[in-house]
């Protein structure tokens, strides 16, 4: 064997040995990066509502959210409003059923149903306030501008 | 009950919802209403069939249903406009058939509250298109009754169409059927209660609200096990008056004791269902079934909406004595569950509208000899300044600190020669209405445990100090012993299990049984909750959120302790409000039952359910078992050493349940929402387990109606069924 040879062997075998080292990291990070995921639920449901605004906030529906990272991305249904969708919020509050401000747009149809999506990435005090379930989403409609179905991001 | 038989209890969670809260109420009115003596008679009639049942026959209102008349409407309405007013009960009542009484029906209740709170008939008729604000036609200002037999007395219709004044207050309506002893008979081989019946129950008896003393609601009759209640059958069923239904009837040697609305008493044959005897108390054919009656010696006692006390002869039915609880110079008092006695002491709680007035004389709970009627004393529920406890309502002068309510019977422990009260919230609801300050306002949502001789108070708990989102602490207080210790357990409406000493009231521990954010930590030493931050801060006008709800967490159906499992079943439901506080000004005879708007949406985490049965360690406190489901659990908990507890429904079920594993063994459906108190007794060897289904009641019922409009019951059908296992071929 000669000398280039033997150093073509040697550089082969380094590179792959290099190539797995970096797969190997490469898959820990991702076996990492799945672990930090965490998924959450919420089920759509009327706002407050008392017996005279209750037969207008009709509707139901369901969200995931799935965080990774800082990143929060949304995707779900509604189904049965009395009139057509307008728009959809992220809200942070202080604890789970409890107002709080709008944190992001979500997007949806114009329509009595259809799909809920929306991406966001979270500063750390709203990832706090997610593991403590202060996130909500709400969606409002042209008879309710105010909110008609909302529903708390739980684990 | 009817659509048209049902309550307005709405009118005034909603109508608190909507108050502007000044209280004038001084003014003489100046102007004629605007509406005709036909209409506001018409209405009578109309508010007699429809609203009375929870807002009582003289619009003083019950428990959730507000008043109707007076200076606390005058509070809550006074600002606003006769169109707001027919929009409201469109909008809201009856519950469960909003608007189902149509447009002229409305009209003429509106007419008949507007006549009663001093405003005079006219000439024009009340229309809805045209708005006229209340307080420029109403003054609150109660008028002298039409004399007996007058034109538009006492459910008296106009005999012709000249502008009558109307007579104020509504009188209690002409009774449809004769008042007193209606049927008579004979309870045979009847045998007095005495003290010691009463201490140590027979098994075959169910003696009093809860069984016994202890509030217990456990049964050491073992026929119907685990194994042998699917076969369960209906042995008799007997249709019990319209109204609000929430009756505890009572089982001695055989005969049970049960109250309907209308105060209707009456003795059933317990193994047949026939009648022996019914009496017809009092002059009003309105008013709730009551939460409990009691028996003692040779006679039954009865208190009705207006807090009268009645003292029957159990052997009869006849009248023994009565007496009115209360100086009612200016308002109305009521109950609406009975008596406990003790030691010949009949002991009994007080509510409405002069508990939440701003008055001299504050609520309280009393004692009476049950031979004679005669009063023995009263403990004052509202500490005043200077006294213990007075500097808890922060500098409000003692003529504003109202509520106190104590709407639920105590328990006893004989032994320590104790009982234990429930005190409801104070009134206003809000700290931002009340002006209390962030204090305790003792001994509002409270333990109070007081000496059953004398009505002092011997120690006290506050629960919820400064209580501002009407989730008060007035359910029953269970006394059970355990590991050597004698404790009390109480559930209020936020949900919260508590734990405590009954020889001093020392906390001892605590368990969230429903998701609540009401409270953001407990002191681990004395339990004291601490509120969240915005609640503490709320103002006037400003939406507040908060679960549980006034449903509660917990509510009047109480919870069973078991023995065999040494654990506590308890009814709770799942719910979350916001409520906004209104103004209330600071004014002699003014105040509010309410004093803020409320809305509910579901609890999140509820998955919609907002029925939850659940069990709990008495010594850990360790949930050990859970039953959810979207209806909501509408009687108290029947546990028995059968293994076996009993539980109704607002979608008409009624089950049985292995306290071992919450699993449902049997269930049967009845003919409306089952509600009331479940009990259990046995005759000739024979078990039997009886249960009422009832309509009516406030927020446990209004609150899951908003929630989940898809359970649905019939709005009549009050009755009485009873159960037992196959005779033996």
């Amino acid at each position: 064997m000669d000398r280039a040879l033997a150093c073509a062997l040697i550089f082969t075998w380094g590179l792959t040995m290099t190539l797995k080292r970096y797969a190997a990291i490469a898959a820990i990070a991702l076996s990492l990066a799945a672990q930090t995921r965490e998924t959450f639920k919420a089920r759509l449901s009327a706002v407050p509502a008392d017996i005279r605004t209750r037969a207008d906030l009709a509707g139901s529906g369901s969200v995931t959210a799935v965080l990774d990272g800082a990143k929060l991305a949304i995707t779900g249904s509604f189904e049965g409003l009395r009139t057509a969708a307008t728009t959809a919020n992220l809200h942070s509050s202080v604890a789970a059923g409890v107002r709080g401000p709008a944190i992001a747009d979500l997007s949806l149809p114009k329509a009595t149903s259809g799909m809920i999506a929306g991406s966001i990435e979270l500063t750390p005090p709203q990832i706090t306030s997610l593991h403590h379930g202060g996130l909500y989403i709400e969606i409002h409609n042209e008879k309710s501008p105010d909110g008609v179905l909302w529903g708390w991001l739980l684990r | 009950m009817p659509p048209k038989k049902k309550v307005l209890i709405m009118i005034f969670a909603g109508i608190t919802v909507l108050l502007t809260g000044v209280l004038t109420g001084q003014q003489p009115a100046t102007a004629t209403g605007p509406y005709t003596a036909a209409q506001a008679n018409a209405g009578r009639a109309a508010y007699q069939t429809n609203c009375a049942g929870c807002h009582g026959g003289d619009l003083g209102g019950r428990n959730d249903a507000s008043q109707l008349a007076g200076s606390l409407f005058m509070g809550s309405w006074g600002g606003r406009t006769t169109s707001d007013l027919v929009g409201f009960m469109q909008g809201a009542m009856p519950p469960g058939n909003a608007g189902g009484l149509g447009e002229a029906t409305y009209l003429n209740i509106a007419a008949f509250i507007l006549d009663s709170n001093g405003a005079r008939p006219g000439t024009q008729p009340l229309t809805a298109a045209a708005p006229v604000g209340i307080r420029s036609i109403a003054t609150g200002q109660l008028r002298a009754q039409a004399a007996p037999g007058g034109r538009g007395g006492c459910g008296g219709a106009a005999t012709d169409d000249r502008p009558i004044p109307l007579g104020g207050r509504a009188d209690p309506p002409v009774p449809p059927t004769p008042r007193g002893l209606t049927v008579a008979g004979q309870v045979k081989n009847y045998v007095p209660v005495t003290d010691a019946m009463m201490r140590n129950p027979d098994p075959n008896d169910w003696l009093m609200l809860r069984h016994d003393y202890r509030a217990n609601n456990y049964s050491t009759l073992n026929q119907i096990t685990a194994q042998n209640v699917k076969d369960l059958q209906l042995r008799w069923v007997w249709a019990m008056n319209e109204g609000t239904n929430q009756p505890a009837p009572l089982v001695h040697g055989g005969v049970m004791f049960v109250n309907n609305p209308g105060n209707i008493v009456q003795a059933l044959d317990a193994k047949t269902g026939e009648l022996i005897w019914e009496n017809r108390i009092g002059q009003s054919a309105t008013g709730s079934s009551q939460r409990g009656i009691a028996i003692y010696d040779d006679k039954v006692y009865i208190t009705t909406s207006e807090a009268h006390i009645y003292a029957l002869d159990a052997r009869t039915g006849k009248n023994v004595w009565d007496t009115v609880i209360g100086d009612r110079g200016d308002g109305a008092y009521s109950t609406s569950s009975g008596p406990i006695i003790v030691k010949g002491k009949l002991i009994q709680g007080l509510g409405g509208s002069l508990c939440d007035q701003y008055r001299d004389e504050k609520c309280f709970i009393s004692a009476w000899d049950a031979q004679t009627g005669k009063l023995l004393w009263k403990f004052y529920t509202v500490a005043k300044e200077g006294e213990p406890g007075g500097d808890s309502w922060g500098k409000l002068p003692s003529l504003f600190r109202a509520g106190g309510d104590t709407w639920i019977t105590g328990s006893v422990d004989p032994e320590l020669n104790l009982t234990y009260w429930g005190v409801a919230q104070s009134k206003p609801w809000m700290r931002a209405s009340r002006q209390s300050g962030n204090g305790a306002t003792l001994y509002a949502n409270s333990t109070v445990a007081l000496d059953i001789d004398t009505g002092k108070l011997a120690w006290y708990y506050s629960h919820a100090p400064g209580e501002s989102l009407d989730l008060d602490e007035v359910f029953e207080r269970v006394l059970v012993d355990d590991n050597g210790q004698k404790l009390v357990f109480s559930a209020g409406k936020a949900g919260i299990l508590w734990k405590n000493d009954r020889k001093t009231g020392k906390y001892l521990g605590h368990k969230e049984t429903v998701f609540q954010n009401v409270y953001d930590s407990f002191d681990p030493q004395t339990g004291e909750p601490h509120y969240r931050n915005d609640i503490v801060e709320q103002q006037v006008g400003q939406w507040i959120q908060s679960c549980p709800t006034s449903e509660g967490g917990h509510n009047w159906h109480a919870m069973s302790y078991h023995p065999g499992t040494n654990e506590l079943i308890i009814p709770v439901s799942q719910s979350c409000q916001e409520m906004n506080a209104q103004k209330i000004d600071l004014v002699q005879g003014g105040g509010s039952a309410g004093g803020a708007a409320r809305r509910f949406y579901e609890s999140p985490g509820s998955n919609g359910n907002v029925g939850k049965l659940a069990a709990y360690d008495v010594r850990t406190l360790k949930e050990l078992w859970k039953l959810e489901q979207h209806a909501p659990f509408m009687t108290s908990i029947v546990s028995t050493a059968g293994g076996v507890a009993f539980v109704g429904d607002m979608d008409r079920v009624f089950r049985a349940i292995d306290v071992k594993t919450g699993k449902v063994l049997w269930e049967t459906r009845l003919g409306t929402s089952v509600q009331g108190f479940p009990l259990t007794f046995s005759i000739a060897g024979k078990q039997y387990v009886a249960v009422s289904t009832g309509l009516g009641g406030g927020s446990p019922r209004n609150v899951p109606s908003i929630l989940d409009p898809d359970v649905h019951y019939p709005s009549y059908g009050n009755a009485l069924y009873v159960f037992a296992l196959p005779d033996r071929k």
